[in-house]
């Protein structure tokens, strides 16, 4: 007589863990609290009578304590816990074609200053090019003494540098032009990351191919199906501008430009050209149409600003936000983020009732140039509503301004360059809405 | 004597050790004259890069017609949310500006850059110079900016003057000067604080209640975008076959850019009449023709959309999906 099949503990919980796998979102969720629990009831089950959550908290012995868990290399290139939902997301109506597109940054679930590259925001144009880097080259031509040809193994031969720095989509925010419209932090500031990026600095490649005098702009082309083409003055070329390969310690990744980007510290992210092939020395810009039609800022007087590069300083209270609701009163520290692409964070001001009064934050972590920079508030919530906003200044001096000095200065019509001082509504009840006061 | 024995001694000893040509850290291989022609597309205003040949107004109204209405309109209106390429004028100091080739772009020559470095948007760098002279000429004609029977070369087409090419200045931020108050630095009683409309972005993630769910590509709903009012149409919900609901991810990857636009002849996703006939040749043939290729009277299908990582299955699957979404 053939004995039926009784699963395993084990194979269970396997079975378990792969439909969850598969699950993201609320439903990954729903069933993390509920799935355990609904599993128990089952008659097959009744071998595992312990298998409900509770029985993982103290004073019992928790599940994962009782055998043995997996071993070195069951995952060759390591990913997050299971029970973690780390996703970059989009707001699929922005654009008409995902090709063409961008996502955001899940800044609500990330900690300290680097992001990672897994979850670093996307904007194609013409979507991943899928690079063979034994086959990808660098031309650098025009006016030059020697052009020159590059392999990635040219490149880096080169001496390199490893620099922490963010990149930001001068679009980030520009949904709220108009009025308050993302209900999340992660679609209002997450076309933004910070990363260490390891490269050789232009200046380097420039001294190689020897620039002429009458050379003043150069050109930056990427391999992608959109040929993105970025003018870039000499003097940010020779400043701080890397041709990088890497990022946070390994190749960079195919969305972030893999193998080869540029990157123009505290500038505008369109103008770190990705999967860069070509770089053209000339005596003047090529106006092309990623800074004419695209990325210029329309003032209300219909003329319009061009080589807007520099992201000015910016800052946001990542905790709480909507996505991180305040659960009970008591003690809280507010977190947030500070960045200027004109250099270091200074300093960085907190209020609590729309920017009437306000009060001095402490910076923690690395303060980094152009880099993303924790501040932090220690206060208490008894329930009370608040008007939340955070005020960054750079050390230039420069003070992030009000959305109402951006609207009266560039209208309300706006797409780029949104830095406005950015609010949280927390109700009574400890929900987090985006606001905006006029 | 000495004097001709000299020159070739040093010359070689030059060419052996490469110093004539190195730079200082002696890295990296010459950029031929022939590879650089090759990759070096780019077009400036002084109309440094425009090639030889040439394009008329009347030889661009079919090509347009045939490889860029289908996304831009007939008249450059643009279909659904794709770009409007003309009209606009005199609309870029009101509330609702309208930013087209015409309107806007300060030169000429980034209408030919653009198209030959990009267009037409599934299959760039496909166009050759004639026809990137005659689609450009086409879409200035369709600003009337020249007449229909400009013809576009590389003296011409540098002398093209764009109406709003003056209108451009330097970035002069920091344009706004902030005080860093701290004492009652507003006024509260005049504050209007303005929130979101609910439903607008996908909350699912953190909301049990939401129903809107992030990072799915389906077009829908329409609100207020970037570029204006949303006209996108929806696609229509229907009860998709378990194929079909993996494959709904494939086509928003890798065949929606031609079959939610018509390009290239693609019967649009939704189309009954169009998808009707297709159909009727059985799913066999629709499947070899998606993952091997086709070239029809109306219109091509380039293997695999032209994505050559997507699997037997992928392409299947979305053949399913767009069929059973067309029916």
């Amino acid at each position: 007589m053939t004995k039926l099949y009784e699963p395993s503990l084990p194979k269970l919980m396997e079975a378990i863990a792969a439909e969850a796998g598969g699950m993201k979102g609320i439903d990954r969720r729903n069933f993390l609290k509920g799935g355990i629990a609904a599993v128990a009831g089952l008659s097959s089950v009744q071998m595992i009578p312990k298998a409900n959550a509770s029985t993982n908290l103290p004073p019992n012995l928790p599940e994962w304590q009782r055998h043995l868990g997996s071993g070195v290399v069951a995952k060759p290139y390591g990913e997050p816990s299971e029970f973690e939902d780390l996703q970059r997301r989009t707001v699929p109506w922005l654009t008409v074609d995902a090709a063409s597109s961008i996502s955001m940054t899940p800044l609500q679930d990330l900690e300290g200053i680097i992001t990672p590259s897994g979850v670093v925001f996307e904007r194609y144009h013409g979507g991943i090019p899928n690079v063979n880097p034994d086959q990808h080259r660098l031309i650098i031509h025009g006016l030059v003494e020697r052009p020159l040809v590059l392999t990635m193994d040219d490149l880096k031969r080169f001496p390199s540098v490893s620099e922490i720095r963010f990149i930001e989509c001068p679009a980030n925010g520009g949904m709220e032009w108009r009025g308050a419209q993302m209900e999340a932090l992660q679609f209002t500031h997450g076309m933004l990351a910070c990363c260490e990026w390891t490269g050789v600095k232009l200046s380097t490649l420039l001294e190689e191919v020897g620039v002429r005098p009458e050379g003043k702009w150069i050109l930056a082309e990427g391999a992608d199906a959109a040929g993105m083409s970025r003018s870039i003055p000499l003097e940010k070329a020779l400043d701080d501008t890397i041709i990088a390969w890497g990022q946070n310690g390994e190749a960079l990744r195919p969305e972030q430009g893999y193998p080869l980007r540029m990157l123009n510290p505290g500038w505008e992210g369109n103008t770190s050209v990705k999967w860069l092939r070509r770089l053209e020395i000339g005596d003047q810009p090529w106006h092309h149409r990623e800074e004419t039609s695209k990325y210029t800022d329309l003032m209300p007087d219909g003329r319009s600003r061009r080589f807007t590069w520099v992201m000015e300083t910016n800052s946001v209270i990542t905790s709480p936000c909507p996505e991180n609701p305040l659960k009970e009163p008591g003690f809280l520290e507010i977190r947030g983020l500070a960045w200027s692409g004109r250099g270091k964070i200074k300093a960085v001001d907190i209020s609590f009732d729309g920017g009437v009064n306000w009060e001095r934050t402490e910076l923690k972590g690395l303060v980094l140039s152009k880099a993303l920079t924790q501040f932090s508030f220690k206060t208490k919530w008894n329930g009370q509503p608040w008007l939340l906003q955070s005020r960054a200044i750079d050390e230039t001096g420069y003070v992030q301004p009000t959305l109402r000095q951006l609207r009266d200065e560039r209208g309300g019509w706006s797409i780029y360059h949104k830095n406005s001082i950015h609010t949280w509504n927390v109700t009574e009840t400890g929900d987090v809405f985006n606001v905006q006061i006029s | 004597m000495f004097k001709s024995l000299k020159f070739p001694v040093v010359a070689a000893v030059l060419a052996l050790s490469g110093l004539a040509t190195a730079g200082p850290l002696g890295i990296g291989s010459t950029a031929t004259a022939e590879m650089i022609a090759g990759w070096d597309i780019d077009v400036r205003p002084d109309g440094m890069g425009l090639p030889d040949g040439e394009g008329s107004v009347a030889e661009g109204e079919g090509l347009y017609e045939a490889k860029c209405a289908s996304c831009h309109g007939l008249f450059g209106e643009g279909e659904g949310r794709w770009p409007v390429l003309a009209g606009g004028e005199g609309t870029l100091d009101t509330l609702h500006p309208e930013k087209t080739v015409g309107s806007y772009w300060p030169y000429a020559s980034t209408l030919w850059d653009y198209i030959y470095r990009a267009m037409p948007y599934p299959v760039p760098q496909s166009l050759s110079h004639e026809e990137v002279y005659s689609i450009a000429a086409y879409v200035l004609y369709l600003n009337d900016i020249v007449g229909d029977d400009f013809v576009s070369n590389k003296d011409t087409f540098a002398e093209v003057k764009m109406p709003n090419e003056e209108n451009f200045f330097i970035d002069n931020r920091p344009d706004v000067n902030n005080e860093r108050c701290f004492k009652n630095c507003a006024d509260p009683s005049k504050f209007e604080i303005v929130t979101t409309i609910n439903g607008v972005t996908p909350t699912g993630h953190f909301k049990e209640d939401s129903g809107v769910a992030a990072n799915h590509y389906d077009g829908n709903p329409s609100a207020v975008s970037e570029s204006g009012i949303s006209t996108e149409k929806n696609i229509t919900k229907v009860a998709l076959s378990e194929g079909a609901t993996l494959g709904r991810g494939v086509y928003d990857m890798a065949c929606q850019a031609c079959h939610n636009s018509g390009i290239a002849g693609a019967p649009k996703v939704g189309d009954v009449a169009g998808w009707v006939d297709r159909i009727g040749q059985g799913m066999d043939t629709l499947n070899d023709h998606a993952i091997n290729g086709y070239q029809g009277a109306d219109g091509v299908m380039p293997a695999k959309g032209g994505n050559m990582a997507l699997s037997d299955d992928d392409v299947v699957n979305a053949v399913a999906f767009m069929v059973e979404s067309s029916r």
